[in-house]
């Protein structure tokens, strides 16, 4: 009796262990992961965009193809569009997303461009929660009047073994919040998504020709 | 004198004939708390002011400030700012005692020494290189720590976007600054105002970066700047220690890549 008491304590102590164990290593698996994420990102993206014998519209295309991978695109314009998301027809949405990433890419493909050969050091990555973490980062520019460090965080999102960036914030600002809140200040003062929309379609068509 | 009422006049009318926003009727909650979140209650007045600002910085400092740029040598800029840190670092530390972190502040005050001395009035940021890192503290992030709220948005004119909280430690960070103080003791206007327009060149061209970027890529300029400040001095305020999770896409509803846009063909787009 003692015996099976005993032995039945030691295997649930056991199972205890080695449950929370593999939690541990699950979670650990996640920040490893998320970071050779980030780390590969860095990579492809100094790759495809410092060629420089490429002319740029090579380049954009490349960055586009790359950024469509490593971007939560979809998730991203959603999340910025708020609360007008629901009050946008199924059209609106789908031309929402399509100049939403244009936008990003657009952006997103000089910002990269600048900060490519800077290096990025990787300080530490925390997990927020099962499916979320952060992996940060520092810039040193030495080209800079300020040289200190810049803090540019990674929030990486994972489902199953896809991983992909939900956003970016670089010394304490996020760069999917400031869209949220420009797009928000947008349609409040156009009065509707369509005019969202409409100013969208200007920015990217100016973006696309320089 | 004479010049900033002239130019003050026309802004307060503007002030004063575009008034403020009008709320949402309270029966639309989610557009209600919208407003309450966004914290600008006087938008139209603070735009106007903005594209004031932009005008005046269009005209004036913009050019100067790229000239600055292009014409002296990195390693010139880089001592002018140092001194400029070196002047403030008195306030700086005034602002870390008030805060409660004495280590912090006894780290200033060994830059401070250190640089002032060796560094050579603070041309050279020598203290950097022992481990004694330079920070930034001012009297706004004080009256937070304090738990003072930042009241709402303000577009100031030629000083830029603020809040209430943020004035009143502008006021007083000048007011404590020993380097004011000897100047107004001594009559020397010429060192204050050589100062300050050192310190809004040096500023101003550090930005120039960003300032272009967020030019380019930005659909409504305000509302991002007005983001962006209130991030920045949260992160300011927080030292860059709290990392504010609230904000991640998906972090409530976590969403499904499924969803994500159809692989159209990519040739298509530029």
């Amino acid at each position: 009796m003692t015996l099976t008491l005993f032995r039945s304590s030691f295997l649930a102590i056991f199972a205890a262990l080695f449950f929370v164990s593999t939690g541990i290593v699950e979670a650990g698996d996640m920040e490893d992961n998320a970071t050779s994420f980030v780390q590969d990102l860095e990579k492809e993206a100094v790759a495809s965009l410092t060629d420089t014998t490429k002319p740029r519209i090579e380049r954009v295309k490349a960055f586009r193809s790359l950024f469509r991978e490593k971007f939560a695109v979809g998730v991203i314009g959603r999340w910025t569009l708020g609360r007008s998301w629901r009050k946008a027809s199924k059209e609106e949405q789908t031309e929402f997303l399509e100049l939403f990433e244009d936008l990003m890419v657009a952006t997103y493909v000089d910002r990269f461009a600048s900060y490519a050969g800077d290096g990025l050091k990787y300080t530490k990555t925390v997990a927020v929660d099962e499916n979320m973490s952060t992996v940060h980062t520092e810039i040193v520019r030495p080209d800079q009047v300020d040289a200190r460090a810049i803090s540019v965080l990674w929030r990486i999102g994972r489902q199953g073994d896809i991983y992909k960036v939900l956003d970016v914030v670089v010394q304490g600002a996020s760069m999917s919040l400031t869209l949220q809140k420009e797009f928000t200040a947008i349609v409040r003062n156009k009065g509707s998504v369509a005019g969202l929309l409409e100013e969208l379609r200007k920015k990217t068509a100016e973006l696309n020709q320089t | 004198m004479q010049f900033s009422v002239r130019l003050l006049g026309p802004l307060v009318i503007a002030v004063m004939l575009l008034g403020c926003a009008t709320p949402p009727p309270s029966s639309d909650r989610e557009a209600f708390l919208e407003y309450e979140e966004t914290n600008d209650p006087i938008e139209p007045a603070n735009r106007a002011v903005f594209e004031f600002n932009r005008a005046l910085d269009e005209m004036f400092l913009q050019p100067v400030s790229r000239t600055y740029r292009a014409v002296v040598p990195l390693w010139v800029r880089q001592r002018i700012s140092s001194a400029l840190d070196n002047l403030r670092a008195p306030v700086v530390f005034f602002n870390e005692i008030a805060q409660g972190e004495p280590k912090r502040a006894a780290s200033t005050l060994v830059r401070f020494g250190f640089n002032s001395t060796f560094g050579l009035a603070g041309l050279n940021d020598f203290a950097k290189e022992i481990g004694f890192e330079k920070r930034e503290e001012d009297f706004g992030q004080t009256l937070a720590v304090w738990g003072f709220d930042s009241g709402p948005y303000l577009m100031l004119p030629i000083f830029g976007p603020s809040n209430p909280r943020d004035v009143v430690g502008r006021v007083v960070d000048i007011f404590i600054d020993p380097f004011n103080m000897w100047t107004r003791n001594t009559d020397r206007e010429v060192a204050a105002f050589t100062r300050g327009g050192t310190d809004v060149l040096d500023t101003r061209t550090q930005l120039l970066d960003i300032s272009d970027d967020l030019e380019k890529s930005s659909l409504d300029l305000y509302a991002a700047v007005r983001s962006l400040y209130r991030q920045r001095r949260l992160n300011d305020i927080n030292d860059g220690n709290i990392d504010d999770l609230s904000t991640i896409p998906g972090a409530t509803n976590f969403p499904s890549w499924d969803n994500e846009l159809t692989n159209k063909e990519i040739s298509k787009k530029p």
